[in-house]
């Protein structure tokens, strides 16, 4: 069993990664907040990039926005049986 | 051409036709040491004109080196060189043929000083594109062929439009900065051909539907040069051209949202290499020296990771014959070097820190800030996150690890991943070594790159004074990477691939023409039918009392005045035959009456 497998396959390891995992979110996002305070004084190019946590935002807003609309737009315009060129 | 000076793309071109004559290890060594030279010739050769050839009073520039076409020409033979090893196993001398031609076509059109010897290269590299398309041999390879040279030759009849009428408003052939001739048709035209080899949308449709039906050594090179040396035709030509602002961050957008409807991962893939191109169509546009530095650099760092991304697919494809997402799951397990090869592209083309993509893609993305351009910054910034969704997210999730329709929480199902009977994961088995050696190369330079960009930013055509390891960028970026993460397995379960095809603008020409041609067909039918019946009633009748007309007068008047010349004749024969009597005593008499005649004539007449 490679390392991988250990990992994905055992149910206590699994939950373990998860937990990493949204702690590490938790971390990223706090650390954005702070980050301004700590390291960089200076403004963004924009002002909407001082906004607390900006990326992780952005991040999430821009997955979640970029799957609705394409499957709004898939579902009532583009998507066809796989066949469809075939006949 | 200069004795001095050998041209990268022409060796190329003429080596490739010596592989057929080599066997065994020959061959395989001729294979890496083509374009292993190649590239050593690239990197020795000095800025300057060179390969100066006069035909048809033009000057014809084979050798234009400078900075900018020689960071293109590293990437490009280093490509080739990673390319041909990926294929050492392959034994189909035609595409061993066909790759370099299309390599050597790539590095030819780098080089080119003018249209016309840049117009050559263009099309042999559509030619043998095409070809890489149809030694799969498949009936869906050749039609999809078919449609990728029909596209091309538009496209290079209209890059030969343009170039005809630029030779004719300007009496030369140079291929140079053609802000000057903004508006004109010469500068449509030309900017036409070149966007379209950029697939750039709508004209882009090409791409997604030949590559993925491209071998699966082909497409690593089908990925690399025609969009590429667009780019870089893009940049020498168009730079600062302001539509392609919006037209590259739209068209980085359109490529992440037909992406999330893919199923096919070659084809996945083959929409993020339009999102990504669309960075560079936008750097182009922007066009100050750090937005066209970013366009450059893009282009080297993506050549990279997309060939190390396709590589991946295509070993997958390889081992497993699948191709479909919807196909395949578990094969973390097989082919596990695979895996992590394929993540290291798939963090590069995400810009994750201290991989290749970080360090280009956000010189594009800064150069969109640094012109207050906020609109274009949000759209890069999304399609940023787009990219990680699918080439890093989903991608390796449906292919490498397990799927099962009945698990919907965040993260992977824990024990079924992979262990379905029957599960094609259970078959898959670790590509062939050259494979694996190829990726491993692209993987390492993926990495140098990120790690220490000056290996890159040395190279580029403008010194470089951007620094992309800031702690605001560093952590802006870890940050929308992660939450992409959370935005993915919070939707995964909209997300399992669906067997489907999704319309892209190539329905055009492969169902639009045919409804159109449906009722052009008939449309002429109807008009045929009307044509008939006119001509039957309009034209029948009169035509039918005309001829009996034409009888009646045949038989009444030239019959009647036939037969009156025939008995007129007869008579006057009749008559002359009595004075034709053959004695000659007669004729001597008839002849001196003659005389005497003309004598009295002249005495008496006058």
């Amino acid at each position: 069993m490679t390392f991988l497998e250990r990992q994905l396959e055992d149910p206590v390891r699994f939950k373990r990664m998860k937990r990493w995992f949204y702690a590490g979110l938790a971390a990223l996002a706090l650390g954005e907040v702070a980050a301004p305070f700590l390291w960089y004084p200076e403004h963004g190019h924009f002002s909407f990039e001082d906004f607390p946590a900006w990326g992780s935002l952005y991040g999430l807003v821009s997955c979640v926005v970029i799957i609705v609309v394409s499957k709004l737009l898939g579902k009532l315009w583009l998507i066809r049986r796989e066949t469809y060129y075939d006949s | 051409m200069t004795p001095e000076w050998a041209h990268p793309g022409l060796f190329l071109i003429l080596g490739a036709w010596l592989l057929p004559w080599l066997k065994g290890r020959t061959k395989r060594l001729a294979m890496v040491v083509l374009p292993a030279s190649a590239l050593v010739g690239c990197i020795l050769m000095e800025p300057g004109t060179h390969g100066v050839v006069r035909f048809l009073g033009q000057e014809l520039v084979f050798g234009r080196v400078d900075r900018l076409s020689l960071v293109f020409s590293y990437v490009f033979s280093f490509l080739t060189l990673l390319g041909m090893v990926y294929s050492l196993h392959v034994d189909d001398d035609a595409q061993h043929v066909a790759a370099l031609t299309y390599a050597g076509g790539a590095l030819g059109v780098t080089f080119a000083g003018d249209f016309l010897s840049l117009f050559v290269f263009w099309e042999l590299m559509a030619l043998s594109a095409a070809l890489l398309v149809w030694l799969r041999r498949e009936p869906g390879a050749v039609a999809a062929g078919f449609r990728y040279l029909l596209v091309h030759v538009f496209g290079g009849l209209c890059l030969l439009g343009g170039i005809v009428l630029y030779w004719s408003q300007t009496g030369s052939l140079t291929f140079g900065d053609m802000s000057p001739y903004a508006g004109s048709a010469a500068f449509t035209l030309i900017l036409l051909a070149f966007l379209l080899n950029a697939a750039v949308p709508p004209l882009g449709a090409w791409l997604p539907d030949a590559y993925p039906e491209a071998t699966a050594t082909g497409a690593v090179f089908l990925t690399a040069f025609t969009t590429k040396s667009a780019v870089y035709a893009l940049i020498r030509g168009f730079a600062g051209t302001e539509i392609l602002v919006w037209w590259g961050a739209g068209m980085a957008v359109y490529g992440v949202v037909y992406a999330v409807l893919e199923n096919d991962a070659r084809r996945l893939l083959a929409y993020h290499i339009i999102s990504q191109v669309g960075y560079m169509v936008c750097g182009v546009g922007i066009g100050t020296t750090l937005a066209l530095n970013g366009a450059a650099a893009h282009a080297f760092a993506h050549i990279l990771y997309k060939a190390l991304l396709f590589m991946g697919a295509g070993a997958v494809l390889q081992v497993t014959g699948l191709r479909k997402l919807s196909d395949m799951g578990g094969l973390y397990k097989t082919m596990p070097r695979t895996l992590a090869l394929y993540m290291v592209g798939a963090f590069a083309i995400s810009a994750v820190p201290l991989f290749s993509g970080f360090v280009s893609k956000s010189m594009i993305v800064s150069s969109a800030a640094e012109s207050h351009r906020g609109v274009i910054f949000l759209l890069l910034t999304l399609a940023s996150s787009g990219t990680f969704l699918h080439t890093g997210l989903k991608l390796p999730y449906y292919m490498f690890f397990g799927k099962d329709p009945g698990v919907g929480d965040t993260g992977l199902p824990p024990q079924r991943a992979g262990m379905r009977v029957g599960d094609p994961g259970l078959r898959g088995h670790e590509p062939p070594a050259n494979m694996l050696v190829a990726m491993s190369v692209a993987a390492a330079a993926c990495i140098l790159i990120g790690s220490v960009p000056a290996v890159l930013y040395g190279q580029l055509p403008y010194p470089v004074e951007y620094a992309p390891y800031t702690t605001r960028h560093v952590v802006a970026t870890l940050g929308l990477l992660a939450f992409t993460a959370v935005g993915f397995f919070l939707m995964l379960r909209h997300l399992d691939p669906e067997p489907i095809v999704s319309l892209d603008t190539d329905w055009f020409y492969r169902r639009g023409l045919a409804a159109a041609l449906a009722v052009v067909d008939r449309g002429l039918a109807r008009l045929e039918g009307f044509v008939g019946q006119t001509y039957e009633i309009v034209m029948q009748g009169p035509l039918l009392g005309a001829a009996s007309q034409l009888r009646e007068i045949d038989a009444r008047v030239i019959d009647a005045t036939a037969d009156g010349v025939g008995r007129l004749t007869q008579s006057l024969s009749r008559s002359l035959s009595t004075a034709v009597s053959g004695h000659a005593q007669h004729y001597g008499l008839i002849m001196a009456a003659g005389v005497l005649a003309a004598i009295a004539l002249a005495v008496f007449g006058w």
